[in-house]
């Protein structure tokens, strides 16, 4: 693996260099919800990456706990956009194949995304039957949950159908398409 | 009022949140037009796999509200309202992936230019609904009623424009206007785990119960969100544990003050049931 070579695919993403401008307060891990899961938060993952060590930060859980809540940016005194950075990080670890196996994350939301794929919408019951497959010690902690929706007549199993599915169905995996965001 | 309408996939199976926006809607003559054939915006899962198909779904989205006329889009989910938002900052500010969008959409017969604007339910009942139409359809009878307002966390994130990012007040000025007692606590913005809740459910619990011991020990009696994924998350993960806190929606609220008849509301759908207190109340 070319260290350098993925330090600069990751820098030239559109937020990727913003993380020069991080001065590894430690705001960002220390306001982090999920923070007591990670092996390294926020601030450790950019310091990884700007020492190259890329591979260590592609293969790293962080990306793939990080919930998309914006405490860390609402505190972050440099404005670094740190989910954008979280995703970035999550699609170069599948582009090049270093998804951390032990993480269960990946999975759910390829289920997630199937299900997208088939119906256009998803019904949080499909999503699980299709993670369930992989996890089923996970889908068998919902079934006391699925079956109080059930008797208040709140359990869904298969998404509703658009018409568009077809369409939702033939996007192309476009990845390129990224060196276009600003 | 018309607006264009983003359900989004978690609207028809929550706990009487659409029951409750009908009947506000009903009474204020509020017409939420549902996007024809609207698709998943894909939140989280879709921007962490595959960025273009993520803003291609949300791109169709906007494509669909212009082809029925609308500029104004509202939501009910947090999720949808940040992804929505936040794809439409992404278009609007790369035309190049408007225009490879669009090669995609022909297909369709659709096609996406122009701004778009994209509003929380919440946002509408606060600003758009005169408070005088409020104040004279309100009933007294829940008057004080202790209630801790839980936003959730991408609400008012990463923009902080219609509130603080971190200690807003809009739904505890709503539910002050509706007669309630907004309590305050600390936990308003304080992340549930979102759908990591699914994988994950033992640390998810963790964060959830902060959220519960900090609105008990604040005197909440309810707490009220404005999201379904909160909604269940807070609601599911107090299974288990004493005197559990009912979690209804702004909405359920709005009726009771409104003095719309409990049954229309669909609180016996909330799975930590919420008519026991009431009916202390009513
Ligand atoms: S809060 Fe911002 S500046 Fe501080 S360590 Fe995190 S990313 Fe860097
Ligand atoms: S957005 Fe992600 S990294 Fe930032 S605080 Fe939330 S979970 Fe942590
Ligand atoms: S974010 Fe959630 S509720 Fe909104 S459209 Fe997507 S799956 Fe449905
Ligand atoms: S609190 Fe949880 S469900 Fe609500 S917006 Fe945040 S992550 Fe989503």
């Amino acid at each position: 693996m070319d260290e350098k070579n993925l330090q600069n695919r990751f820098y030239d993403t559109p937020y990727g260099r913003k993380i020069l401008k991080c001065i590894q307060c430690g705001t960002c891990s220390a306001s982090c919800p999920l923070t007591g899961l990670m092996e390294h938060g926020p601030r450790e993952i950019f310091a990884l990456i700007r020492d190259g060590d890329m591979e260590p930060a592609l293969r790293s859980e962080t990306p793939w706990y990080c919930v998309s809540c914006y405490q860390c940016i609402a505190r972050c005194p440099q404005e670094i956009p740190v989910i954008d950075l979280m995703y970035c990080l999550k699609r170069m670890s599948i582009e090049y194949d270093l998804v951390p196996d032990s993480h269960k994350i990946p999975d759910l939301y390829r289920a997630f995304s199937q299900v997208v794929g088939h119906h256009g919408r998803i019904s949080e019951a499909m999503v699980m039957a299709h993670y369930g497959m992989l996890h089923p010690l996970d889908a068998l902690k919902n079934i006391s949950v699925a079956l109080e929706l059930l008797k208040r007549k709140r359990l869904e199993i298969l998404p509703q159908q658009i018409i568009g599915r077809r369409w939702v169905a033939q996007l192309s995996d476009r990845e390129k398409v990224r060196k276009y965001i600003k | 009022m018309k607006y264009g309408f983003f359900p989004g996939c978690s609207y028809s199976s929550a706990a009487g949140y659409r029951e409750s926006i009908d009947a506000i809607n009903r009474l204020f003559g509020i017409q939420l037009v549902e996007i024809p054939d609207w698709n998943c915006c894909g939140a989280t899962a879709l921007f962490s796999l595959n960025e273009f198909k993520a803003l291609a779904l949300t791109g169709r989205l906007f494509a669909l509200s212009q082809a029925s006329g609308f500029r104004e889009i509202v939501t009910v989910c947090n999720a949808c309202y940040t992804t929505l938002r936040k794809a439409n900052q992404i278009l609007s500010n790369n035309p190049e992936i408007v225009s490879k969008i669009n090669e995609d959409l022909s297909k369709e017969g659709l096609s996406l230019e122009g701004e778009f604007s994209v509003r929380h339910y919440l946002d509408v009942l606060y600003n758009d609904v005169p408070e005088e139409t409020w104040s004279e359809n309100l009933t007294e009878r829940l008057k004080d009623y202790e209630v801790a307002c839980y936003y959730g966390c991408q609400f008012t994130r990463p923009w902080g424009d219609i509130d603080h990012m971190e200690q807003p007040t809009i739904l505890d000025r709503f539910i002050e206007r509706l007669g309630f007692l907004p309590v305050d606590h600390s936990a308003r913005t304080i992340c549930c785990g979102a759908s990591h809740a699914i994988s994950y459910a033992k640390e998810c619990r963790l964060l959830i119960s902060r959220i519960i011991r900090e609105v008990r020990a604040k005197g909440g009696r309810v707490i009220t969100t404005i999201c379904p994924l909160c909604q269940f998350n807070l609601d599911s993960g107090q299974k288990g544990i004493s005197n559990p806190i009912p979690v209804p929606f702004f909405t359920q609220l709005a009726g009771l003050a409104l003095g719309i008849n409990a049954s229309e509301l669909g609180l016996d759908k909330l799975l930590v049931p919420i008519n026991r207190i009431l009916s202390r109340k009513l």
